[in-house]
């Protein structure tokens, strides 16, 4: 019998930590071996620059040196890096393994050195010489698009790479009848997922295969494998990629780097192991960068608050190159409208090429920018039309009975939106009550001194677990020991807990009987890997799915070796129960999985293979989680700072397999959309030299910033999947800088105008605002 | 040393004189770990190459995220900022030596100190990757409050001690409350 604590929704402790805890995890690093290579990337310091020469003559004789590789020295058909997200019209510019000719981005890898270790490659990397000539940069989009702008890839005519538009209704109409039109310009910083492990990755020849491996902190090993063959031209069945544990993911390990190709090319070329391990400063600018885009928006409203139509254009600065999934952050303009009615639309979304580094998914990928524009635009409405903030949002929310709901709009790649389920205003009234939303007039009247209280609110509705097919692959060892080898990550998501808890309580099993295991192409199924929320769902029903083919085939053993019908062998929490009927009777035996085993073998029925199964769970649509956010910050006019008080999230992520770690993502995601609108940004010069690199000039958030959390969950199951579950990864960092946006605004007060965007609101900052705001009362600063 | 140091002393700093080893030796965990070590040689990489710690995890390498910290002589110390030959002699304690850390006599049945299942139960840890640094050195802040007759410090100063460590997975609130929940 399984435990009560084990069953689906229970808050089951992770199997996880025991080892994390006592230092024991296996990362990437605690892989390196003695004689292995280290390599080290020479990378470009300017944004945009045509390669004149590259001298190695001061390190080639040194004995120290084990390798160097430029663009000259790569095959000729070596392929270029992968974009997964494009359309028709999108143009190609994929960035190559190395620089060939032109560098695009400071950071760019132009050559490689391998050395004995990291001490003495960094040694020789410094003396290669380099000469560039520079080129005009393009450091922003509103440069990018201009007539004249400098362009990234002249062959390609344009540096606008990439267009989607939408329409719903007639927008036209409804702006002419419009009683206000409220309009703004976000500006959204560019940022880092950062995760506190750095990429890192290493290619090795497996001994006696002749096989190459390539282990790899990423989140996305059977994707990895795929593009390195397609790369390198190395046939699949030579390749095997490996995942470690990782250290964090947030969408920066979602992506295929040049230095995975580099490393197994100069393993085929110098016969040597070799790795890399990113180190934080090159970090900065070598993995990919998040959010970075400038969204004008436009809300018509009727005089009743009801927002009538809602017009959006975006230009998403990509970066140099794509990136694996470039396009998804702008094309999220596309979920603009989240929770609220507004029944006409109008969107165009743009990427535009930039020479600074290229742009994929960070943790939310577009809602967070979505959300903060339209909570913002909600409470500029409500405070031109003299209605109470959550009065206009509950106006104008999609009622439960609405669903499914069809929005009129496609998801690039993902075909057309349509929320599954969701209950939006039972969402607003929880968190109105969590926050103490009608009691905070009266609190924020208490805020003595230079101290000011503001509240926000927001909401975000986002595509989670979409994911087509998954698989999974179930097994009962020789030994006894049942593995589901799943193709979700573990990249510190509790997945391998989430994944055992859901497939023994749908087996019946004590969790601690399976054991989850991931990353190992030679092992896993073929499945896309941990991204977009859709580990635990996607996963969950792919465990389950595989639970009940591996019960069938047990079942038809049984059935086999007791020489009965399967229809008299039951499966009964682990056991499979044979019913035998006699004159005197029936009399039920019990068997085990491991007697099944051995007694299965020993009549050679073969069973290690039959009690093999994969299944694959084959999502039928998207589902749809949604949460309401609410903020209380404190604002302190004196020294500018801001702090986030409390925070309160009502989430639906439809049925929660194990709050303890739902909530654990929550708490995560917003501290990292705390930070990405208070502390965090990449600065570049208008040269495009990086200034971002090290957590001295790029601050993330620490203890202090923590705020008190209130977190509940309604769940409206989602009719897509079995387990009616939606995914949980994101919906805090997507909610997050909406709320707190929101909150400060609130702070300052309506008379005083906040810029549009994610700021980052740094005491600086709020302090030029207060600046500018007395100035323009004509009183000292 | 510098160039203008080692003219002094009549040398002349060469590649050679830097990357020459000395013999050093210290006790890891427990263990004596000798072994020759350039100069330059940073301690994070003596702990995990020659005394094969894996509890020591370089996030950083600039000392502001803690995740390698670990105790030299009995006080916290980034080892990405300490020189391996800085640490001759010294006695150097990693998240294997917890037990000892917090005080306590032994581990509870599951192999996990007070602080290590206090972390598990409030679901302290996701990606697991500032753990180690950040159990060492919350060890050795509760041990020397204990040491000066307060053992339950208060929230201001947990916070104090926490922000020296960088975590980007949990939100810390989690962090606090295992804290919390382990003050005598």
């Amino acid at each position: 019998m399984s435990q009560a604590t084990e069953k689906f929704g229970q808050r089951m402790r992770r199997r996880e930590d025991p080892s994390l805890l006592t230092g024991k995890g296996v990362y990437l690093a605690d892989l390196i071996r003695p004689g292995m290579a280290a390599m080290r990337v020479i990378r470009s310091p300017l944004a945009h620059a045509r390669i004149k020469r590259i001298d190695v003559s001061a390190i080639v004789h040194d004995p120290n040196c084990l390798g160097f590789m430029s663009a000259a020295d790569l095959p000729t058909a070596l392929g270029v890096l992968p974009a997964m997200d494009l359309v028709e019209t999108s143009l190609p510019v994929q960035q190559r393994v190395l620089a060939q000719d032109t560098v695009r981005f400071a950071g760019e890898p132009v050559a490689v050195v391998l050395a004995r270790d990291e001490y003495f490659a960094e040694d020789l990397a410094e003396r290669v010489i380099v000469e560039y000539e520079p080129l005009p940069s393009v450091m922003n989009v509103r440069a990018g698009i201009e007539a004249h702008a400098p362009l990234l890839y002249p062959e390609q005519g344009s540096n606008i790479v990439h267009e989607t538009t939408q329409r719903v209704g007639d927008p036209d109409g409804a702006f002419a009848a419009a009683a206000v039109i409220i309009e703004e310009t976000f500006a959204f910083r560019r940022l880092m997922g950062s995760p506190m492990e750095t990429r890192g990755a290493m290619a090795t020849l497996e001994p006696d295969s002749a096989r190459y491996v390539v282990h790899s902190s990423t989140q996305i090993p059977q994707v990895l494998r795929t593009e390195l063959s397609r790369i390198t031209g190395v046939p699949l069945e030579h390749l095997r990629v490996v995942a470690p544990r990782i250290g964090g993911g947030f969408g920066c390990k979602e992506a295929v780097y040049p230095e995975e190709v580099l490393l197994l090319l100069a393993l085929q070329r110098f016969k040597i192991p070799v790795y890399w391990i990113e180190d934080r400063a090159e970090s900065f600018s070598a993995t990919v960068h998040g959010r970075e885009e400038s969204m004008h928006v436009r809300a018509a409203l009727d005089a009743e608050g009801i927002v009538t139509a809602l017009e959006a254009d975006c230009l998403a600065d990509i970066g140099a190159a794509y990136a694996l999934f470039t396009n998804t952050p702008s094309a999220a303009v596309a979920m603009l409208r989240g929770p609220y009615r507004i029944p006409h639309f109008r969107s165009r979304a743009r990427s535009v090429v930039t020479n600074k580094t290229p742009l994929n998914v960070y943790r939310g990928a577009g809602y967070p920018q979505a959300t903060l524009a339209m909570e913002r635009l909600m409470d500029r409405a409500a405070a031109e039309l003299g209605i109470d903030r959550a009065e206009i949002r509950r106006r104008n929310l999609l009622q439960p009975e609405a669903f499914p709901v069809e929005r009129g709009v496609a998801y690039p790649g993902c075909g057309p939106v349509v929320y599954d389920s969701g209950n939006f205003p039972a969402l607003l009234d929880s968190t109105l009550e969590a926050i103490g939303y009608q009691g905070f007039p009266v609190r924020r009247a208490q805020a003595t001194g230079e101290v000011s209280l503001g509240l926000g609110l927001s909401f975000v509705v986002e595509m989670t677990s979409g994911g087509g097919v998954e698989p999974a692959r179930l097994r009962l060892t020789p030994n006894g020991r049942l593995q589901l080898l799943s193709g979700i990550t573990a990249i510190g998501q509790g997945s391998e807990t989430t994944l055992a808890q859901i497939l023994s309580d749908h087996l019946g099993l004590p969790a601690d009987m399976v054991e989850v295991l991931a990353g190992d192409t030679d092992d896993s199924p073929n499945a896309p890997g941990t991204f977009a929320s859709r580990g635990a769902t996607m996963g969950g029903n792919a465990a389950c799915n595989a639970g009940d083919a591996f019960i069938l085939q047990a079942r038809k053993l049984t059935a086999e070796l007791k020489g009965v019908n399967v229809d008299d062998i039951a499966w009964k929490n682990g056991l499979l129960a044979a019913r035998s009927s006699t004159a005197e009777g029936s009399s039920v035996q019990e068997l085990t999985l491991m007697s099944l085993m051995l007694e299965a073998e020993a009549r050679g029925l073969n069973p290690a293979q039959r009690l093999d199964v994969t299944a694959r769970f084959d999502d039928s649509g998207t589902g749809f989680a949604s949460a309401c956010h609410a903020a209380v910050v404190s604002l302190d006019r004196g020294t500018g700072a801001i702090r986030v008080l409390d925070y309160a999230v009502t989430h639906d992520c439809g049925r929660v397999a194990n709050p303890l770690l739902v909530d654990g993502q929550i708490m995560g995601g917003v501290v990292q959309g705390l930070g990405g609108c208070l502390f965090e940004a990449l600065e570049y010069t208008d040269l495009g030299v990086p200034l971002s690199k090290s957590y001295m000039d790029y601050i993330l958030p620490t203890a202090a910033t923590a705020p008190r959390f209130i977190l509940r969950h309604i769940e409206t199951p989602s009719p897509l999947n079995p387990l009616g579950m939606k995914g949980a990864g994101e919906a805090g960092c997507s909610g997050a800088a909406g709320a707190i946006v929101n909150a400060i605004a609130d702070a300052l007060g309506n008379e005083i105008p906040l810029p549009g965007g994610s700021g980052p609101f740094t005491p600086a900052l709020i302090h030029e605002i207060l600046c500018n705001a007395s100035l323009k009362d004509a009183s000292p600063c | 040393m510098t160039d203008a140091l080692g003219m002094m002393a009549g040398l002349r700093v060469t590649d050679a004189l830097l990357d020459a080893p000395l013999d050093i030796s210290m006790t890891v965990d427990g263990a004596t770990v000798a072994a020759g070590v350039r100069p330059r040689y940073l301690l994070s990489d003596f702990l995990r190459e020659q005394a094969g710690v894996g509890g020591v995890h370089v996030a950083c390498g600039h000392g502001v995220c803690g995740a390698c910290t670990v105790a030299v002589d009995g006080t916290p110390v980034r080892a990405c900022l300490m020189l391996a030959v800085q640490a001759d002699g010294a006695v150097v304690q990693t998240v294997a030596s917890l037990s000892e850390l917090e005080g306590d006599t032994a581990p509870g049945k599951d192999g996990l100190t007070r602080l290590q299942a206090a972390f598990r139960q409030h679901h302290a840890l996701q990606c697991g990757y500032c753990t180690p640094g950040l159990l060492v050195s919350t060890a050795l802040f509760l041990s020397e409050h204990k040491a000066q007759g307060r053992p339950c410090p208060g929230r201001a100063e947990i916070l104090d001690h926490l922000n020296g460590h960088l975590c980007r997975c949990t939100g810390y609130a989690n962090i606090i409350a295992a804290i919390e929940s382990v003050l005598a």
